[in-house]
């Protein structure tokens, strides 16, 4: 398998990558030198080439559309390139929508959700994990058990609660479920997290006269950092994106966080064609923070993921 | 001093409970824990326990959310089985919905896993760029596969005309309309692969290593190495799959809004119609909680049977945690 042309072909394969210079940094180091196959190589470079544009095409287009004029989104057949860029489009289609108000709505409701959900996590998975007390089983398997309640069932007899207490069309439902330990999934990984964490740590903090309290965040957050930046950003995620719930709890547009209010940007005028640039246009400014917090994020998103798979796997 | 020690010991464990060796300071550690998990427990209780009751009481009653429940027995599910025009449709869309995804969601998100655990130069990016869509909102990516799904100024049929392949009305079509939400929510598909590829990278390398002295070719590496270290993963993806497909609601709502005809209209849907619907109909919550315990305890089969017989295709080395 291994014949002289071999090489030129996966240099010239992995000359087309972006990821050259990678590669070379990668390749001198501790690993034998690979058997060179050329036939393969070349497809899993076109394999890796189709995934990344069926992910990376469509947001790709969802730009051309936002950039397009409001006409030009109906040629038959579409031109895949914009004629002329209209940039007013990222300016117009927000105002349409009145993009500010339904950004700070979700702003406000996502950054509460987030600190209430990890918090009340945290809190959990500490008590749970190191202090011993009688029930600590029967609660973990609850929370646990929990996980595959299928939210469903909450729909109807909560929104009956929250309505018969005057939270219905608040941001209230939305919001302090999050501060009530509000995702088992949360709590599960904050337990194995702390669970992983040397016992002498609180001895010593013991010793040294600290109380259950100091020790969870003057010892213990610190020390789980990575924990809560992936609660933190799976919470961010959960809350910038949920749709019903906001969509069944708030009535007044003017309390809709921008899930509800893309939708209706699209579906409300029934009969009405959307005004599909301007809505791309602003479905691109939806997707930014999340987008921004991914990539800056990254190992965390992989990191916390890969945590819940190899800890569930045990 | 004295009296402690002519104490029965009985009187002296009741003190410090001898159970797996709790720590002296048993009594402060039991307040300080059920303050830290107070927040929990009481969302426990308000968010599991009383919906649970509370829905099912509901499912038995006449309720339009302004005047009492009335209390009517089974008569809502007899209603649902034997009268109601759109329940079993909904149920047969439901029911293909889970058929079509769930099998294909888990064998491209194992397929792109093991893509993904290999090393070549670019092999992050296709990582990252292959998870993407999870990360962006649901309702942007779903409206934005609308748009790509338009039969005339679409981005799919033109790719297909490009390619001389035959094009579809996709979402206006009764037969397309499930299999495009199908699409749609495979779009998603790194959500599946990030949990194999992590399943995956647990599989110690000396098994493959073990395989390759052996002379194994890649097929029986795959399924006597590869799918059973990742069996008990693989039961949890049935389940959160298969749990979280039974409640589709976004794409179906957004996409189509069950249309055409029934095709999509989903159990979720016709929950939320019944429910919620603002579409000048009086919400009929007893009737919609009926549906709910349907679903819901269609879903609890499907944990049951899946956990039940997973003993017969999940790996275990049935070492004691």
């Amino acid at each position: 398998m291994t014949t002289l042309p071999t090489d030129a072909a996966e240099a010239n394969a992995l000359a087309d990558s972006p990821d050259r210079a990678e590669a070379n940094r990668r390749t001198p180091d501790s690993r034998p030198p690979r058997r060179r196959r050329p036939v393969r190589t070349a497809s899993w470079y076109v394999t890796a080439l189709f995934i990344c544009s069926v992910m990376v095409v469509p947001l790709l287009w969802m730009i051309t559309i936002g950039l397009k004029s409001r006409t030009a989104v109906f040629e038959v057949p579409p031109r895949l390139l914009p004629h002329e860029f209209n940039w007013s489009n990222f300016i117009d289609g927000p105002k349409a929508i009145n993009f500010g108000q339904l950004l700070l709505n979700s702003t406000i409701i996502t950054v509460l959700c987030v600190l209430g959900g990890v918090l009340t996590a945290m809190m959990a998975g500490y008590a749970l994990a190191r202090l011993r007390f009688p029930g600590r089983k029967l609660w973990f398997y609850l929370f646990v058990g929990s996980m595959l309640l299928p939210g469903v069932v909450g729909l109807i007899p909560l929104f009956q609660l929250y309505k018969s207490i005057g939270w219905y069309d608040t941001w209230l439902p939305l919001i302090v479920p999050a501060f009530l330990g509000g995702n088992p999934l949360f709590i599960f990984l904050a337990r194995q997290y702390f669970l992983a964490i040397p016992y002498s740590i609180d001895e010593a903090a013991k010793i040294d006269g600290a109380g259950h309290f100091r020790i969870f965040t003057q010892v213990m957050l610190p020390l789980t950092r990575p924990a809560w930046i992936t609660m933190a950003i799976l919470a961010f995620q959960a809350s910038w994106n949920d749709f019903l719930n906001p969509l069944v709890y708030l009535y007044s547009s003017e309390k809709w966080p921008l899930a509800v209010g893309m939708a209706s940007f699209i579906s409300a005028f029934a009969g009405q064609t959307p005004d599909w640039s301007y809505y791309m246009a602003t479905n691109l400014l939806y997707m930014l923070p999340p987008l921004i917090i991914f990539f800056a994020a990254q190992r965390y998103f992989i990191q916390g993921l890969g945590s819940l798979g190899s800890t569930t796997q045990k | 001093m004295a009296v402690t020690a002519s104490a029965p010991p009985r009187g002296r464990r009741k003190k410090a409970p001898g159970r797996g060796g709790m720590s002296r300071n048993a009594g402060s550690d039991t307040r300080a824990a059920y303050l830290f998990i107070a927040p929990a427990i009481i969302g426990f209780t308000v968010f599991v326990v009383y919906p649970l009751i509370r829905s099912f009481y509901l499912s038995l009653t006449k309720y339009n959310g302004l005047t009492d429940p009335v209390f009517v027995g089974f008569d809502n599910f007899r209603r649902l089985f034997t009268v109601d025009p759109a329940f079993w449709p909904s149920l047969r869309a439901t029911g293909y919905l889970v058929v079509l995804y769930v099998p294909l969601s888990l064998a491209i998100g194992l397929a792109l896993a093991m893509f993904c655990n290999q090393r070549f130069a670019g092999v992050r990016i296709v990582r990252t760029l292959a998870y993407l869509p999870v990360v962006l909102p649901a309702v942007a990516t779903i409206t934005l596969w609308k748009f790509m799904l338009n039969p005339q100024v679409g981005l799919v049929n033109t790719i297909l005309e490009k390619l001389h392949l035959p094009t579809s009305s996709w979402l206006g079509s009764s037969t397309m309309s499930m299999p495009s939400i199908v699409l749609v929510m495979l779009w998603g598909v790194g959500g599946t692969m990030i949990i194999f590829l992590a399943a995956l990278q647990a599989v110690p390398t000396e098994l493959y290593e073990a395989a390759k002295v052996d002379g194994a070719g890649s097929a029986s590496v795959f399924f006597r190495i590869t799918l059973p270290m990742i069996s008990p993963i693989m039961l949890l993806q049935v389940i959160l799959q298969t749990t979280a497909a039974l409640q589709t609601f976004n794409q179906p709502k957004i996409l189509t809004g069950g249309g055409p005809g029934f095709s999509t209209n989903v159990l979720m849907l016709s929950i939320y119609n019944n429910g919620f619907s603002n579409l000048g109909r009086i919400p009929q919550l007893g009737y919609a909680s009926a549906q709910v315990w349907v679903l819901f305890v269609i879903i609890i089969a499907v944990i049951a049977l899946t956990a039940k017989f997973s003993s017969l295709w999940t790996y275990s080395d049935n070492t004691p945690d």
